[in-house]
């Protein structure tokens, strides 16, 4: 199945009565620029039309899905799909979006662990004063049930790194029909996942992939009764008043190194928070906050990072991202530029390291500056970039919001309080533990489910109904 | 005066006249003082060129300027050829969309609406259209020359027909001002119209624009409706691309004929989609009053057959001449059926736009 020496393979959206090939077809390039894929973009009208068959399809039980969403996992990672070996599927995604394949694989044990919890993760986001079937025998003195808010969830998704496709499994286990739209910069990760779960039993009327271009995208959104959709701060504004629409912008992740803190104790996770993943995630440190003198902090992180091999994505020892030169230019000139008055401690000559095939790594950067609130401190960028600014408690915790993950060292207990209180920060980790650990159970930007379901009141006498107590 | 007017300007519906000699005739007669119309015999003092001696080819039409820009304001009288006399049959005048700031303007004399309306009449007999049938339209009418023409086709062909109206002009500006929720509304609005009018009438041909026709593919009822009644689908007004026109043959009005017709009110009617091929909508000109050609923007020059290029519309007949017309039409030129002059287009699509390539920060 992979491309070979003959074209670039098709890859098909995935319709309610299956595989499905159309005229208009965008090429998906790998990092060299060479044609990898050819994506079938579907029009309007098919757009339509599966949104109304999703709409259709009653929603599968909780434990054929259970079992579904936990065989299609497996398969997804380790197995061959759609014809696909797992390691064929892993090569490609690194070669299309630059991710070091060992980031790849984890990203894909990882949906698996979180297909197999899944059922768990939707659990432990039910309130406690809900019930799930309206036969549980609490209903008959009053309770809440926990209900879906809609029957079709829709997903603009990232193609970033294919973990974020983790996420819309548990819109699945909670019942609703999916139409996943991928994103044409890596659309390899949600094709496989849905023809894992198709292969699997999901049904072809539940779970449909639909990549379109963008004058189609919002119709799958208005189409759907739920979205959710990831972009950058443009799609967080046009969508900050659709309460049907929830977005993911940028994690703009932080680390906070309290007063008597030991930076050398801190540096291995500060790192890790800063370069695993190829420092792609929302999840990575963005910026390093320092209640002290930053300089040591930024030179220890800069000699760290410096050591980073550059490699191709497909090398097993590669940690770092790559894209094509002229994407990873653009982007080098776009952090040259905007690094105002901070001292660059690592990457003042440039980030890019050309591979010679017209692909290039980006190498990290470290850039000190001299105040907490430097706007720069929120400027994510797709490879291991991180600003390392000085803060003081008189700074307030200003500079620590807007925060998809808080890593903080240290702190008293009225700053913690401060700062578990505060909306803007998502995620709070103390202590030893980088910004990028996850587990499935723990909300990551809340729990999707909380937006998926809501508490319906329910009470039933003892003479309701001509069923038996269940 | 009727002695001026040279037969090959007039020949019946169906014999084709020789393409050098119709040109020499209508630039005769639109260029000689005694026929043609106020506008062309001002407008001519300012060519560098004489048209009734250097264009003597259809592809001589390119020396002309192109002049639709000057319809927006010209006297539409001005606009109508002298050698029709003083009391001209003229059926009406017809507007352009009205996209870009004032409507360009055109008068329908009535042996051109005549002429093209049995042209129309011959294809769709020849592709078993019901005859004596009850059409609906759900098009624009008021100042746009299809409504007009709609009526004359399902008259000529011995039906009546039923209309739902719309305002397209609206429609843009609504869009254009990113009120989407607004046109939306509207849609609905007209097809819940045209609801009734499928539920109680037996309507055997439907005409309207791709958006509405896909609007109206999201109701079941509808689409049931359609399958249940209506034999053949005329399209027109917008663009279809080609996957929703497979969607549409195939899944959602698979035993119904689904046509397109490439309009545009500076030919004063429109092209009809090519019987028979599966995998690209070709639409084919009613030569030789309506000539297109398909060219590289950048160059001007011909593209190959096959290659996708800008269409050029002729439009000249003895009721007028508005040649070299650049249209914001994107189309693969395709050979010409035998006989005729100019190229076919096929899959015709709006002139795209790409989106820039800035730094967007943020890793999604």
């Amino acid at each position: 199945m992979e491309a070979g020496h003959g074209g670039p393979i098709p890859l098909d959206a995935l319709g309610p009565r299956g595989p499905h090939r159309t005229r208009n077809r965008q090429t998906v390039p790998d990092v060299t620029g060479r044609p990898v894929t050819e994506l079938s973009l579907v029009p309007r009208l098919f757009v339509q039309r599966s949104l109304a068959a999703l709409r259709k399809a009653p929603p599968l039980d909780a434990d054929e899905l259970s079992a579904v969403l936990a065989r299609a996992g497996e398969a997804f990672a380790t197995g061959t799909v759609g014809g696909v070996p797992a390691d064929a599927y892993r090569h490609r995604v690194s070669r299309v979006t630059g991710l070091p394949v060992s980031v790849v694989h984890k990203a894909t044990e990882h949906i698996a662990h979180c297909a197999r919890e899944v059922f768990h993760t939707v659990e432990c986001a039910r309130p406690r004063g809900t019930v799930s079937h309206w036969q549980d025998p609490l209903t008959r003195r009053g309770t809440g049930i926990w209900t879906r808010r809609g029957d079709v969830f829709a997903v603009h998704a990232a193609g970033n790194h294919p973990g974020v496709h983790a996420l819309w499994l548990e819109a699945l286990a909670l019942g609703y029909r999916t139409a996943v739209r991928p994103s044409s910069r890596e659309p390899f990760t949600p094709q496989r996942l849905v023809t894992a779960l198709r292969e699997s039993g999901i049904g072809d009327d539940r779970l449909v992939l639909l990549p379109t271009d963008h004058t189609v995208a919002d119709d799958i959104i208005s189409g759907a009764d739920l979205s959710l959709v990831y972009g950058g701060d443009p799609v967080v504004t046009k969508y900050r008043s659709d309460p049907t629409v929830l977005t993911q912008g940028p994690g703009r992740s932080k680390i906070l190194l309290c007063a008597g803190e030991d930076p050398a104790a801190a540096l291995e996770t500060i790192v890790a928070s800063v370069s695993e993943e190829a420092g792609t995630a929302c999840v990575n440190t963005t910026a390093v906050l320092v209640d002290g003198d930053p300089a040591p902090v930024a030179e220890a992180l800069a000699e760290r990072l410096a050591a980073l091999p550059s490699l191709p994505p497909e090398d097993d020892k590669a940690v770092l991202p790559v894209h094509p030169v002229a994407g990873a230019r653009a982007l080098e000139k776009h952090l040259l530029e905007h690094t105002g008055g901070g001292t660059v401690r690592l990457g003042g000559d440039g980030i890019v390291e050309e591979l010679g095939d017209g692909s290039a790594v980006l190498r990290p950067a470290v850039i000190q500056l001299d105040r907490a609130d430097a706007p720069q401190a929120g400027m994510e960028l797709p490879f291991p970039c991180v600003w390392v600014a000085p803060w003081a408690p008189a700074d307030g915790i200003a500079p620590l919001t807007n925060t998809l993950v808080l890593t903080v060292f240290g702190g008293d207990e009225a700053l913690i309080e401060r700062l578990i209180a505060e909306p803007s920060i998502r995620n709070i980790h103390l202590g030893d533990r980088p910004t990028h650990w996850m587990a499935p159970g723990v909300p990551h930007d809340g729990h999707l489910a909380e937006f998926l379901m809501r508490s319906k009141g329910i009470v039933r006498s003892a003479t309701a109904g001509p069923w038996r107590e269940g | 005066m009727t002695l001026l007017i040279d037969p090959v300007l007039d020949l019946p519906t169906g014999r084709v006249p020789d393409p050098e000699e119709f040109i020499a005739a209508a630039m005769r007669w639109h260029f000689s003082p005694e026929t043609g119309s106020p506008y062309w015999l001002e407008r001519a003092r300012t060519l560098d060129f004489d048209p009734r001696r250097d264009v003597r080819t259809f592809a001589d039409l390119r020396l002309f300027p192109n002049v639709v820009n000057e319809l927006r304001n010209v006297p539409v009288r001005d606009l109508v050829p002298r050698g029709y006399g003083t009391s001209p049959h003229i059926v009406g005048v017809y507007e352009s969309g009205g996209t870009t700031g004032a409507p360009k303007r055109v008068p329908l004399l009535a042996d051109w609406a005549d002429r093209f309306v049995s042209w129309c009449a011959g294809y769709m007999d020849e592709r078993g259209h019901p005859r004596g049938a009850h059409w609906l339209a759900v098009i624009p009418t008021g100042p746009h020359i299809w409504g007009e023409m709609v009526a004359r086709q399902a008259r000529h062909r011995g039906g009546f027909v039923s209309y739902v109206d719309l305002d397209p002009r609206w429609v843009k500006k609504c869009l254009a001002e990113g009120r989407t929720e607004e046109a939306e509304r509207y849609a609905a609005h007209v097809i819940a119209q045209a609801e009734f009018v499928l539920d109680d009438q037996d309507i055997g041909v439907l005409v309207t624009t791709p958006p509405l026709l896909e609007r109206l593919a999201r109701s079941e009822r509808l689409v049931e409706l359609v399958n249940d009644k209506v034999r053949a689908i005329i399209w027109g007004g917008a663009h279809m691309d080609p996957d929703t026109r497979d969607l549409l043959r195939t899944e959602v009005f698979p035993g119904v004929q689904l046509f397109g017709q490439y309009g545009s009110t500076m030919i004063l009617g429109g092209m009809v989609e090519r019987e028979g091929i599966d995998d690209a909508c070709v639409f084919d000109p009613f030569t030789p009053y309506v000539t297109f050609s398909v060219i590289d923007p950048e160059s001007g020059k011909e593209v190959a057959h096959g290659e996708r290029g800008q269409v050029v519309m002729n439009f000249v007949s003895k009721s007028g001449l508005l040649p070299n017309n650049l249209e914001r039409d994107l189309a693969t030129r395709i050979a010409p059926l035998p006989g005729q002059i100019g190229d076919s287009v096929a899959d015709v699509s709006p002139v795209p736009s790409f989106d820039n390539e800035a730094v967007i920060e943020g890793v999604y």
